[in-house]
Parts: C-alpha cells; structure tokens; sequence
C-alpha cells in the first residue's frame, strides 16, 4: 500500500515504501513519462486486473495523475508521475525523518549527525 | 415469559386443531418437488420458474401456518411479520432510489459528456419495449472494468470503456438494460428468498438471460469476448 506508515524496511528497493505492483508502476511512470493503461500493463508484464485497481490506488494516494483522453469516438486515460522520482524520494525522506524525530527527538537527530559525517 | 417449548407447544396444538395440516403438508412437499425440479432443470427460464413456483408454495405454507395459530404474543410470529414488512420495504423501494446514492458515492456523470453513441444506444433499447423508461448511461472514475444497473441507470467505468471494442460495448449495454427492464420483477424474486429463507439462487439464470439477450441484439461472439475481457 502507498502508505508511509507501513513502511517495511527489510524489502528491497522501492517495495520498502509501496507494494511490489506500485514500484514496478511507478517506476515506468518516471521512468518512461506519459503511459496508457496498455502501455502500463506491458512494460511491467502485470495482468490488467491487478494493475487496474492499483492505478486507482496509486491516483487516490497522490503518487500517478490521469486524464482522459478521447480519440475517435473512444476514450482512455494517460497516466503520469505527480512528482519526479526525485522529488517523492524527498517527500518520502521528509516525512521519515519527522516521524523519526518525533519519536526519538535528540537520539534520531545525533544519529543523522553521526551519519552525516561518515 | 419466551419458551421455546411453548412456542412449540402451540404451533403443534394450532395447526393439528386448525384442519389445515394436510394442506399444509402438501403444499410444502409441492415445494420440494419444484426445487427438485429446479436442480434438474437445465435451461434458465425453467429454473427460475421452478424455482420460483417452489418458493410461492414455501410461502403459502408459511401464510397457512401463521392463520392458522390462535395463540397470543406468539414472538416468532411477531418477529417473522416484522422481518417481512421491514425486507420488503427495503428491497422493492430502495432500488428505486439507491442509484442516486450510487451516482454521488461514485461521482458518476453523464457519458454523453464523453461518449455520445452508448445513451442513443440504450435509448433505442427503450424505444423497443412497450412501456419505455428513461434510462441513463453513466461513467465514474475507476480503471477496474465494471458495468452495473441499477434503479433507472447503467454504470460504466472508464476502465472498462478503455478496453472494449464498440460491439462488445454494445453487448455489455444491452446486458444491462436486459436489467433494468425487469428490475420491477428481479427484487420480487430477491424478496421470496428472503421471506422463505431459500437463499437467492436466480442470480446467475438472470445473468444468463440477459446475456442471451445481448447475444441477441448485438452478437455472441461479443458477448463471450466481452466476458474474457472482464475475467
């Protein structure tokens, strides 16, 4: 789930912060800008039944944008990042480390001086 | 005070004193044939009617059985009648205006704000039957394919209107309104189940029939693609 507190921090990668689904999304959404449901479906190999609800998971949270796009008498929606990977990994970063300091106060804030200086 | 014993006690006492047991015995066996006859059957329309025929005799035994009890504050009675009226309310009035709840929970609009063919489809639908309605055709946000009916409109999701071709479209339309015309008969048969507690069992021969009659209208082949399409 695209929720910040169930972050599980013995995954790999992305999955730390998103499901396995989310990742592979949204990952094609940086890194191959505007996508189509199609389009989505297979540059990750997902099936569409398990990338469709996703997709509103991942719309709903914030993370992916859409708009409708209507083409000869038929419609479809293009997907895009909302931010870019570089600006969510800020985000995600932020909002950790305030939950850290305001658990752990002067313990999480010597412990980031410690980190920065190594 | 309640005792089961008692309750027993009288509908025993009731229905042996009241003369009407054997046809009261009768008709539940009647029942027992016609859901018989449901599980054997193989078309649709015969096993709804069986079913059905089997469910209306479940309830003339019910009806029989309450006439014909002579004991005061009977609680079964009195919680079984107030079950019925409270069911009965709920499902055959509250169809008739839950889509507009359905249209604000799904921020549903208009389809003709997007797609102009699907509302003069299902129009021309209308146009056939002998008492036409208006029925609306309406899109929400959502990339999960689905198409529902209910009260007087049809829901699609972007998702589904993303993946399927215009005949499949059409057959899923055509479904549909397959619903909505007899959305005056399905609750009755949904309030039967409740009422005699046989468990609704006409879902999937509705589904049948109103695929049939898709098939009908637009194309078998549509219908069955459609059907892969949604899984």
């Amino acid at each position: 789930m695209v929720k910040l507190d169930r972050i599980n921090i013995s995954n790999e990668g992305l999955t730390k912060f998103f499901s396995p689904i989310e990742a592979r999304i949204m990952t094609v959404l940086w890194e191959e800008g505007e996508r189509t449901t199609p389009d989505i479906t297979e540059s990750t190999g997902i099936p569409l039944s398990s990338v469709a609800g996703t997709l509103d998971r991942l719309v709903k949270a914030g993370y992916a944008k859409r708009t409708v796009d209507k083409k000869e008498n038929r419609v479809r929606y293009l997907y895009y990042a909302s931010e870019s990977m570089d600006s969510t990994a800020n985000t995600i970063t932020r909002k950790v480390l305030d939950s850290l300091v305001d658990t752990f106060g002067k313990v999480a804030i010597e412990n980031f001086h410690t980190y920065n200086k190594k | 005070m309640f005792s089961i014993q008692d309750e027993i006690g009288c509908y025993m006492a009731c229905i042996s004193g009241s003369g009407l047991l054997p046809i009261i015995s009768a008709s539940v066996l009647l029942a027992l044939l016609l859901f018989g006859s449901y599980l054997g059957a193989k078309g649709p329309k015969v096993r709804i009617y069986s079913f059905t025929a089997a469910q209306l005799c479940m309830l003339i035994s019910i009806g029989m059985v309450v006439s014909s009890m002579h004991c005061s504050r009977m609680l079964s009675i009195e919680i079984y009648t107030a079950y019925a009226i409270i069911s009965t309310v709920l499902i055959l009035f509250l169809p008739r205006i839950y889509y507009i709840v359905l249209i604000r929970r799904y921020g549903a609009r208009p389809i003709a704000e997007i797609m102009e063919w699907p509302q003069a489809f299902v129009d021309s639908l209308g146009k056939m039957e002998k008492s036409p309605g208006t029925r609306e055709v309406y899109y929400y946000d959502s990339a999960v394919p689905r198409a529902f009916a209910s009260g007087k409109a049809i829901f699609l999701s972007m998702g589904l209107l993303e993946i399927m071709e215009k005949n499949e479209l059409k057959a899923i339309l055509a479904h549909e309104a397959w619903h909505l015309r007899h959305n005056t008969r399905t609750p009755l048969l949904r309030q039967l189940s409740m009422i005699t507690f046989t468990g609704n069992r006409s879902e999937n021969e509705l589904e049948i029939m109103a695929d049939i009659f898709a098939a009908e209208l637009v194309s078998k082949n549509a219908v069955e693609s459609a059907r892969i399409k949604l899984g």
